[in-house]
């Protein structure tokens, strides 16, 4: 019998929002060689919920990202955090992918260097892209069951079984899925606040190399598959955001004229009913 | 065409032929009896789209366990037709289950765009059904347009902490899918009048026994509370100008009277007079409602990056300089507690009267 859960959470380094970014000119992707990278402040909540379980139930706790080789450094954080092992997939022909492309190198990378996971945990979306997608493609790829936004879970280790609490914000809504193992779950973005990173641990990290490398050459993904060629989609063109034009009309005057005029506009712009 | 169909792709691509794929198909998703406007407004858009296109028909696409009358309901939206499955395998929303049976759909019919609302459980599903069709995905756009000569879906969506616009395409792979923000097209007329083509699939396709699936699911939102900030078109948002918890209540009336929600800065929510889920801004919630009145909120630019896109902006502060002025199509400058107090009661009287 198994002992314990087998745990992987994928973890994004993304480019912090202050950070001048640089678009290559001719694909329009984010340029990410030599740009300070972060670890995704809502993988850390998944990596939190990924931690509760191994402290309950045992087992282990990988962590794994694509990313330019600095994306070490922020993997070394996780295990900081508490991971056990971390993984860095680097290569350059992975360089360009769209989500389907990602999902596809992480998710037949999860397949090759931990078969037998339990469970493929999160984080509800990348402050960065914010796309949301790989959950759901990544168990597209390996056709699982997988649920969103993700707030606690119970594992029956002996029979394999999960049972996840999630919720949905815009409904108020609470809802259980019970499945069997392995499942794919990614963790709502305010639930499990994240515990410190330990600098120990992540001195510790560098200095017993815990987090490793791998390349295509070991993975050996079909080079189609991966990067810009494996990605239907392109950025056909960026532009700056225009901000929305404001009226910018300033009152001053007494507490009933200003209710008053306030009221009028607002039923003048058509949102407060007549 | 045949060219690029030749060209050497993933070997875990099925190869297609673009021209085969035509039309521009909604996920409709509902709830109860009623579909989530959010899907009702992408059927206008779609309408749009197809006009664009010329030899696109509009399709809504169902899902459900004892349909009934529902399936006739986007018709009168201004669907060409409804392609639905009622089973009772969907009488529990499951994700994979659902997002299968969209797929197995695509692959009959082939469409060359799919359309979702961006609301959570559309947020979930889309990827799935993108990833085993092979092909592209935008999520959370805020604007759609297409080529008539390509056919290509010019998905728009805000990008790296909003500060760009990116326009995404798919060029190579149909059908072409994209997630779309709640309340960013108008909801269009409903006409009883109109008549349209209704198609009942069966979906025999067995379903992974991996599981019971959905087991329970409980309602959090009390008699008492205001809904999230994120599902309401007013919100009123509490600044650290209000002073403290008192302050709050008599915005979160304001709120009640105008039938909208109640949200708070960084600020208002650290010092515990709101809890977290209802903190406006960019460690918080980004909300775009119709109604956005910040009151005591100077207006941070991480606050501000969390409600610029609401589509009027009033702000009440006693600060003339306050940055939040900047931002908005109504500011009063004045003490909140006399202004909102005589707002309360003019909204009281128009009741009465």
């Amino acid at each position: 019998m198994k002992e314990g859960l087998t745990i992987v959470v994928p973890v994004k380094a993304g480019v912090p929002n202050i950070t001048a970014v640089r678009f290559d000119p001719v694909t329009h992707n984010i340029v990410r060689e030599g740009v300070p990278l972060m670890l995704n402040p809502y993988d850390r909540n998944a990596l939190e919920f990924a931690l509760r379980l191994k402290d309950k139930y045992g087992g282990k706790v990988i962590t794994l990202s694509m990313a330019p080789p600095s994306g070490k450094d922020f993997l070394e954080s996780t295990v900081g955090m508490g991971a056990d092992e971390a993984y860095l997939i680097t290569d350059r022909v992975f360089a360009g992918a769209d989500t389907l492309a990602t999902s596809y190198t992480v998710a037949r990378t999860i397949q090759k260097l931990f078969p037998n996971f339990d469970l493929i945990v999160f984080g509800e979306e990348t402050t960065d892209s914010t796309t949301a997608h790989m959950p759901a493609q990544v168990a597209s790829w390996l056709e699982l069951p997988y649920v969103y936004y993700a707030v606690d879970a119970e594992v029956d280790v002996k029979n394999g079984m999960i049972r996840v609490t999630r919720y949905l914000e815009d409904e108020g809504v609470y809802e259980v899925y019970e499945y069997k193992l392995p499942v794919i779950i990614s963790v709502y973005k305010n639930s499990n606040p994240p515990r410190d990173i330990s600098l120990n641990r992540k001195i510790q990290a560098r200095l017993s190399g815990l987090v490793k490398s791998v390349t295509n050459n070991e993975l050996k993904l079909d080079t189609f598959c991966v990067g810009l060629r494996g990605s239907p989609t392109i950025v056909a063109k960026l532009e700056e955001a225009k901000p929305i034009e404001r009226k910018k009309q300033i009152f001053k005057g007494s507490p009933e004229e200003a209710a008053k005029w306030l009221l009028e506009n607002l039923v003048k712009e058509g949102v407060i009913k007549a | 065409m045949s060219t690029a169909q030749q060209q050497r792709i993933c070997s875990e691509w099925e190869p297609i032929n673009k021209s085969e794929y035509r039309g521009i198909w909604v996920y409709i998703e509902h709830a109860n009896g009623v579909i989530k406007e959010g899907s009702l407004q992408l059927i206008g858009k779609a309408r749009e789209l197809a006009g664009k296109l010329g030899d696109a028909d509009v399709t809504a696409v169902m899902l459900g366990y004892n349909l009934g009358d529902l399936v006739k309901e986007p018709i009168y939206y201004g669907a060409d037709k409804v392609i639905y499955i009622d089973n009772p395998v969907f009488s529990k929303y499951i994700p994979h289950v659902y997002a299968e049976a969209i797929v197995y759909l695509a692959r009959k019919y082939k469409p060359e765009i799919i359309l979702f609302a961006g609301t959570k459980r559309g947020r979930e599903l889309a990827p799935y059904v993108a990833n085993s069709l092979r092909t592209g995905i935008t999520a959370d756009c805020t604007d759609l347009d297409v080529d008539p000569k390509t056919r290509d879906l010019d998905q728009v969506r805000p990008t790296y902490g909003g500060n760009m616009l990116a326009h995404i395409r798919t060029p190579t792979r149909r059908p072409q899918l994209a997630s779309v923000r709640p309340n960013v097209f108008p909801t269009p007329p409903r006409d009883t009048s109109r008549k349209g083509e209704v198609i009942r699939e069966e979906f025999n396709e067995v379903i992974d026994p991996r599981g019971p699936g959905l087991v329970e699911v409980r309602s959090v939102v009390k008699g008492d509370e205001l809904p999230p900030v994120e599902k309401s078109d007013i919100v009123v948002v509490a600044g650290k100008g209000v002073g403290g918890p008192d302050g709050v209540k008599l915005l979160t009336e304001l709120a009640k009277e105008l039938g909208g929600t109640i949200g708070g800065s960084k600020k208002v929510v650290d010092a515990g007079w709101l809890p977290s889920d209802r903190q406006i801004g960019q460690t918080g919630k980004t909300i775009r409602p119709t109604l956005y009145i910040g009151v005591g909120v100077s207006g941070a630019i991480q606050h501000i990056f969390g409600m610029k896109e609401s589509r009027i902006i009033v702000a009440i502060n006693s600060d003339p300089n306050a940055p939040i002025f900047q931002y908005v199509d109504y500011g009063v400058v004045g003490d909140y507690k006399d202004v909102v107090t005589k707002l309360l009661e003019l909204l009281r009287n128009r009741k009465k009267g």
